[in-house]
């Protein structure tokens, strides 16, 4: 009658032994009861009553002697459990120093009261202060100077990248007339040594920009938070707010310095976008939106100079949002490597630096970072698998010899974070890391990409990233092999598992309606688009209009 | 749960820690999050309730697993006189002591332990009450040598994980420490560091006489000499090194020791449920002078309360706990985008991210100040919290605010939920109702038409199914361990009913859904279990949390009310009939819409069984049921039907809009539906529903015997037209198959005579302007219609009204007809056959509300209504 689990091997099975009298009969019933019992005494006695027939007399009987029966031998139990604790230390069977050390462990690692006191982390007051500060009315000014800041950066970008051209001019020249002697005055090896002495020299050119660029923002950087420190503490003193709003105001005139149209200005190209409202669920349904948009994914890093439409306001936006709960994030496609030498790593890596980042470190010490972490993860992963080697691994045996070939890349599927304040609607940049294969048509809902969308996702929902751009075709540049067909089966992929992703995260954290933008590369046609767009609301359930117009 | 008294709301928080990366259960689907488990798991402690114990309240999960309790809280506790210093009197200690084991020895009978208790856990009123946590760690210097030698885990592993759990001794020892701490007036082992104390506490299993070895450490050995025995006994006995020597808190109890105490104290019994055996009024003393009840003017009505009451009103005058723990620091979380990890793996463990402080444990409470809560309730007079039942006239209280409550009546229920006032008011009303239940069932019904408040809709839909006797013993009597076949399917589904919901996605959602659902199938054994059973169990689950047996009688009422026979075995009968009368009802209530459903073959069978199945629980969320369901048990067994052609009418722009596959999609996941229009429009479809036009001959058969004194009013509305007692005039059973083939529903002789107040028995009861404007239509020819017609009734014959191709002619009969458009025809003829095509024909020209007379003109015969026309002059 009892189900037989033998779960834990403390588990054992007593004998309740009761006996009753029923007219002239003595009779007996003996129950095997599994200990620690789990189950309701109430039930239990239901059953046993129903079972075995009991008359309705000894009922109460039957039930104090069952509960007496359990509450004697749990104590019991409990007690012979806790003896052998203690005996197993007495014996030395357990080592008191590890138990005690253990003990400590987790009450310093639980509770506040047994922390070790928190050091002070420069980095979060300065979060705080900002994020008081640009909620009130010196968010102007702080915009304006980041703004001018950002000028100055550009203004030096554009004197190098013209050094770099004159150089270059002036190199093409030389090599030319080099070229033209050859065979005559000059041998191979001449041109060989004025190649390389052109490199160099380009080298040198752009090491010095390089140290350039990089002392300057970091002036810039100094400055400016000194400047916010400063600024806050002022306003902390005197509540006379007037006096710093002149303060302030002062301030941006002397800032605010007409900016001339450069050359690297960027130009708002013709977007293709369309949003929709949806609704998962069954039965609870959330609500939240998508956008389908046909950009370069630069577009949403490149900070615009002031002056077109919307620029300054959606700067803003990324600012006051800075440290709040609802932080917007993009999903960048790389390669294995943790750098930025090569493609579209490198490409963000130039916008990155277009500007100066006045909250985090900048992108190169970032990716330092993360390539320490990567290691440090590798080391605790291999050791962790030494510890359990009967650990079925056939899938991924290629994979871990790609690890161990060179531990500091990263494979399909993981992706790193970098964290970044002066990119134009974008604070979070999660790395996804993907192979040729994504290239390939025939990838499943359980590719590694796919799999890295997911833990992406879940990344947003524990850190309240909730505005996401994600690469609907998983790749930025279109080629040869996407056809029509290829784009509208990767499109559905994406689409499904996003909309299962969506649906889990509801789960996790109780349905906050997020924003999902899907980005195709600008180069693919009007048509496709539009291909796109119709196929949108026939995974997602688009909330109708209907519902809000149509009133009885 | 006990009234608020002098007591006030404490609120403290904690995180869930979080699953380790993605794991999956062995059921395939995700682990649930353990901050659900934990609020599963909590639920039990609601039920907890002695004067000893802090009584719980409420348990709610913020963003990234974090938990805030709301218990009945203190300001002093144990730890003020640690801080004074001194010592305290022997007298006391016993006391404390004793109070303390009362109620630990109360938590022990439910399985539970306390394995924290500390100073500041005893918090004070007049009387010391103990308020207990059941986290699995406890506070260093408190911890007995057995819990220390089994090892430690952390902290949210939840019990699930943790490796042993201890018993009921730990507390004894911990009451030990804390009993000893308030003699010598100073606590014990503050100066070390943990592993310090820790081992500390392990080698005393050497010593003989442990009280005096700490007194000796902690140099007090004078004042701990100086004690009273009795109380040096008690200490020895709780500092008892070995378990197995060392008492419970129940023997403890009884020791000797305490026998100067406990004749202050009467033991605690549990008051007596509203569903028992006994009867509640049975201790129930009144004062020999009644005024002695009521002499304190300027009372605080509101501490009066429950505390649960008190805090859910508290939420509604904008309580919000998270802010009230931020304010106190409590709560400080950094901006999410410092806290971000620097690199993630495929499978999703994360790396590079610091453990955040604000993740770690402060177990300080703070006092959720009711300020705002009695300020916004301070214009609520006196009489409001007492108000008088026998009035019949007036169930709102007289009172300045009375007008105010008037008007909020008429207000959107959804504003009326979030009114403090008035759900006050409401609480307070429905509290008394359901203490006078079933004596005042009848007021029940009547207010519960207004509103059921939120808090007390489980008790109140308990009333309205009418639940009496000892449900508790009836299901502890039945098996629910066994297993039985069905308990496949349901291990299924539950992981899939519902699971929006924290408390029904939690592991003892998932037990308590088993059990309640194995308890119905193996109580029925006629019935089986169709797949929508659980979603049906869901709302009274929900409502019923901590008591099971209660929502096993509320579905058991519930099921035969509206869904007799629906979980047959072989229920396709009726199905088949329910459906029928379904479609005849959109035919009656929207013409345009049957007949496009129709031209399209979107028949009922392919979308609305899930919806009679499981009465709309399949399609909504649950705070969408329950407004849905508080109106649906108000009425008949009818009701149901309006409710699905409201729901269709609501989506009627679309359904008429498009084709068979359009519609199919749309139903397959049913668009958002406006619940408090719906169940507007079906109650006005349900009044011009005639009742014998949903008559069914599969329904419930009418009950036997009758209710017994305290029946539900039999109203127009309420009763079951099955209930009525069957005459010559009720309506015949049809076949299957020959009601299928007609468009509009019959209605029955007596339906008529009653609509058409043709009564013999002179003017009928109910007035006119309740009832649906009728006309009667006789189709027979101009010969049979002068030899004898119904009073009231227009004579169009059926070759004249309309032509071969079915087109309604322009005839001046026909013009009647339109003028009559909108009231419900009743078509008279010979021949059935007849009557049911000319009813066709109307609805294939949208004329709403037709119905035919069951058994023709011929019915009428013998009533003598029938009247001739005085000879025209």
């Amino acid at each position: 009658m009892k189900k037989n689990k033998c779960k834990a091997s403390s588990s054992t099975e007593k004998e309740f032994v009761f006996e009753f009298k029923a007219a002239t009969h003595k009779c007996v019933l003996k129950v095997p009861l599994q200990f620690p019992v789990e189950e309701n005494i109430n039930d239990l006695h239901g059953r046993l009553m129903l079972l075995h027939k009991i008359p309705c007399y000894i009922e109460n009987e039957l039930k104090t002697s069952l509960s007496n029966f359990i509450e004697r031998e749990t104590t019991l139990d409990y007690d012979r459990e806790a003896e052998l604790a203690l005996q197993r230390l007495t014996t030395g069977d357990a080592d008191v120093n590890q138990l005690t050390n253990a003990w400590t462990r987790s009450y310093v690692e639980t509770t506040l009261e047994h922390a070790w006191p928190e050091e002070p982390s420069w980095d979060e007051d300065f979060a705080d202060v900002y994020h008081e500060l640009i909620h009130s009315p010196a968010s102007d000014t702080l915009l304006n100077l980041e703004h001018n800041y950002f000028v100055s950066i550009s203004e030096l970008i554009s004197e190098r990248d013209m050094e770099i051209k004159k150089l270059q001019e002036r190199q093409a020249t030389e090599m030319d007339k080099v070229m033209h002697e050859l065979g005559n005055t000059l041998s191979d090896q001449d041109v060989n040594a004025v190649a390389s002495q052109h490199f160099d020299a380009q080298q040198v050119l752009e090491n010095k920009w390089a140290s350039e660029l990089k002392q300057v923002t970091g002036i810039q950087k100094q400055e400016y938070q000194e400047w916010v420190i400063k600024l806050h503490q002022d306003l902390q003193k005197s509540n006379n707010s007037s006096k710093i709003n002149e303060e302030i105001k002062v301030q941006s005139s002397q800032l605010s310095e007409p900016a001339d149209s450069g050359s690297r200005m960027f130009e708002a190209q013709p977007l293709l976008e369309e949003s929709f409202t949806i609704h998962l669920g069954a039965q609870l349904k959330t609500m939240h939106n998508l956008r389908l948009v046909r950009a370069d994914v630069l577009d949403f890093c490149k900070h615009r100079r002031h002056g077109s439409s919307g620029t300054k306001l959606r700067r803003l936006q990324t600012a006051l949002s800075l440290y709040s709960s609802s932080l917007c994030g993009l999903v960048l496609l790389v390669d294995n490597r943790v750098n930025s030498y090569s493609g579209i790593k490198r490409d963000f890596a130039t916008v990155a630096k277009e500007c100066t980042d006045f909250h985090f470190p900048c992108l190169e010490e970032q990716l330092d970072e993360v390539q320490q972490v990567v290691l440090y993860a590798r080391a605790q992963r291999s050791s962790k698998q030494k510890e359990q080697p009967e650990v079925p691994r056939n899938g991924n045996d290629d994979k871990s010899k790609n690890v161990e070939r060179n531990p500091s890349n990263i494979i399909p599927g993981e992706f790193y974070i970098s964290r970044h304040s002066n990119l134009s609607e974008v604070h979070v940049v999660f790395h996804l890391c993907v192979d040729d294969n994504v290239r390939s048509g025939n990838i499943t809902a359980r590719d590694p990409a796919i799999m890295g969308l997911r833990n992406i996702l879940k990344v947003c929902c524990s850190h309240d990233i909730t505005t996401v751009t994600v690469p609907l075709l998983l790749v930025h540049d279109m080629s040869e092999e996407m056809t029509i067909p290829w784009c509208l089966k990767r499109a559905e992929l994406v689409f499904k598992c996003v909309k299962g992703f969506m649906m889990e995260m509801a789960s996790w954290d109780g349905g906050i309606s997020r924003t999902v933008q899907f980005l195709v590369p600008k180069s693919i046609s009007e048509e496709m688009f539009y291909q796109l767009s119709n196929m949108l609301p026939q995974i997602f359930r688009v909330s109708s209009t209907l519902t809000l117009t149509s009133k009885h | 749960m006990r009234p608020l008294k002098d007591a006030q709301l404490g609120a403290f928080t904690f995180f869930a820690s979080a699953l380790p990366h993605d794991v999956c259960g062995s059921n395939g689907l995700p682990l649930t999050p353990n901050s659900i488990k934990i609020l599963g798991r909590f639920q039990i402690l609601k039920t907890v309730t002695h004067p000893r114990l802090c009584q719980y309240v409420d348990i709610t999960r913020g963003k990234h697993e974090r938990l805030i309790v709301v218990a009945e809280h203190y300001e002093s506790s144990l730890s003020d006189f640690q801080k004074q210093g001194k010592t305290v009197c022997p007298d006391k200690v016993l006391q404390v002591a004793f109070e303390v084991l009362e109620g630990l020895e109360f938590i022990n009978k439910h399985g539970m332990v306390h394995r924290a208790l500390t100073a500041h856990n005893v918090l004070m009123d007049s009387e010391v009450k103990m308020s207990y946590v059941d986290f699995p760690i406890g506070y260093p210097s408190y911890l007995a040598p057995e819990v220390i030698a089994q090892g430690s885990f952390h902290l949210s592993d939840s019990h699930d994980e943790a490796p042993l759990p201890s018993g009921p001794k730990t507390d004894v020892w911990s009451l030990g420490v804390l009993l000893f701490e308030l003699c010598a007036g100073r606590r014990l082992l503050q100066n070390s560091d943990i592993s310090e104390r820790l081992k500390f506490i392990l080698t005393l299993g050497c010593m003989d006489d442990i009280v005096t070895v700490l007194a000796e450490e902690h140099g007090c050995l004078d004042t701990i000499k100086e004690l009273p025995e009795n109380v040096l006994e008690l200490l020895r006995k709780c500092l008892t090194f070995l378990p197995s020597k060392r008492p419970t808190p129940a023997e403890l109890l009884c020791d000797p020791v305490f026998n100067d105490v406990s004749c202050f104290y009467t033991p605690f019994q549990k008051p007596v449920g509203l569903f028992s055996s006994s009867l509640r009024c049975a201790h129930l003393e009144l004062p020999e002078d009644i005024s002695d009840l009521c002499k304190d003017d300027d009372e605080d009505y509101l501490s009066e309360r429950a505390i649960d009451e008190v805090y859910h009103l508290w939420c509604l005058a904008g309580g919000d706990l998270e802010k009230e723990l931020t304010n106190k620091e409590i709560i400080q979380s950094k901006p999410p985008i410092c806290t971000l990890p620097n690199f993630v793996l495929e499978d999703g463990e994360s790396f590079g991210q610091g453990r955040d402080r604000s993740f770690l444990l402060d177990d300080t409470t703070v006092t959720l100040s009711l300020c705002q809560l009695s300020n916004r309730l301070k214009d609520v007079a006196g009489e409001a919290y007492y108000p008088l039942l026998e009035d019949e006239q007036s169930s709102l209280p007289q009172s300045n605010s009375s007008n105010e409550l008037l008007a909020t009546v008429t207000l959107p229920l959804i504003i009326r939920e979030r009114d403090t006032e008035y759900q006050l008011i409401r609480i307070i009303l429905f509290d008394r109702l359901l203490k006078a239940y079933p004596y005042k069932k009848i007021l029940m019904w009547k207010e519960a038409r207004v509103d059921i408040p939120p808090l007390i809709r489980g008790l109140a839909w308990a009333a309205l199914l009418n639940i009496e006797g000892d449900i508790q013993a009836k299901y502890d009597g039945i098996d629910k361990d066994t297993p039985i076949p069905t308990d496949r399917q349901i291990e299924v589904d539950i992981p899939r009913c519902h699971q929006y919901d924290e408390l029904l996605s939690s592991p003892q959602g998932h037990a308590k859904f088993r059990r309640v659902l194995k308890a119905w199938v193996v109580s029925h054994p006629d019935l089986v279990y169709w797949q929508g059973l659980d979603s049906l169990c869901a709302p009274f689950l929900y409502l019923n949390f901590n008591n099971e047996a209660l929502a096993y009688a509320c579905m058991s009422a519930f099921i035969p009310k509206y869904l007799y026979n629906f979980f047959l075995k072989d229920n396709s009968h009726v199905i088949q009939e329910y459906l029928t009368v379904f479609s005849q009802m959109i035919a009656f209530h929207d013409p345009e819409l049957s007949n496009h459903l129709n031209e399209i073959g979107f028949i009922p069978d392919l979308y609305a069984i899930p919806w009679f199945l499981t009465m709309f629980t399949h399609v909504f969320p649950l705070h969408k049921i329950f407004h849905l369901w508080d109106t649906l048990l108000l009425g008949n067994s009818s009701f149901p039907f309006c409710i699905g052609v409201a729901i269709l009418q609501q989506l009627r722009d679309r359904l008429l809009a498009n084709g068979f596959n359009e519609c199919i999609l749309l139903f397959s996941d049913l668009p958002e539906i406006d619940i408090e229009r719906c169940v507007r429009e079906s109650i006005n479809l349900f009044c011009w529903t005639p009742k014998s036009a949903t008559y069914r001959q599969h329904a419930q058969p009418p009950k036997t015997a009758a209710d017994n004194g305290f029946s539900k009013p039999a109203t127009y509305y309420t009763s079951d037209y099955q209930d009525m007692p069957k005459t010559d005039l009720s309506r015949e059973a049809l076949a299957l198959c020959d009601l299928k083939a007609e468009v509009s529903p019959r209605i029955s002789a007596e339906d008529l005579i009653d609509l058409c107040e043709l009564s013999l028995a002179g003017p009928t009861k109910r007035s006119k302007a309740g009832k649906p404007k009728i006309i009667a239509v006789d189709i027979r020819t101009v010969e049979d219609f002068s030899r004898g017609h119904i009073s009231g009734s227009v004579n169009i014959s059926f070759s004249t009204a309309f032509s071969p191709d079915g087109e309604l002619l322009q005839c001046p009969t026909a013009g009647i007809l339109q003028n009559y458009r909108g009231r419900v025809i009743v078509v008279i003829s010979h021949a059935m056959k007849s009557a049911a095509m000319f009813a066709a024909h109307l609805v294939k020209v949208n004329f709403p509300r037709v119905c035919i007379l069951d058994g023709g003109i011929n019915k009428l015969k013998p009533t003598g209504l029938l009247t001739v026309p005085s000879p025209q002059i």
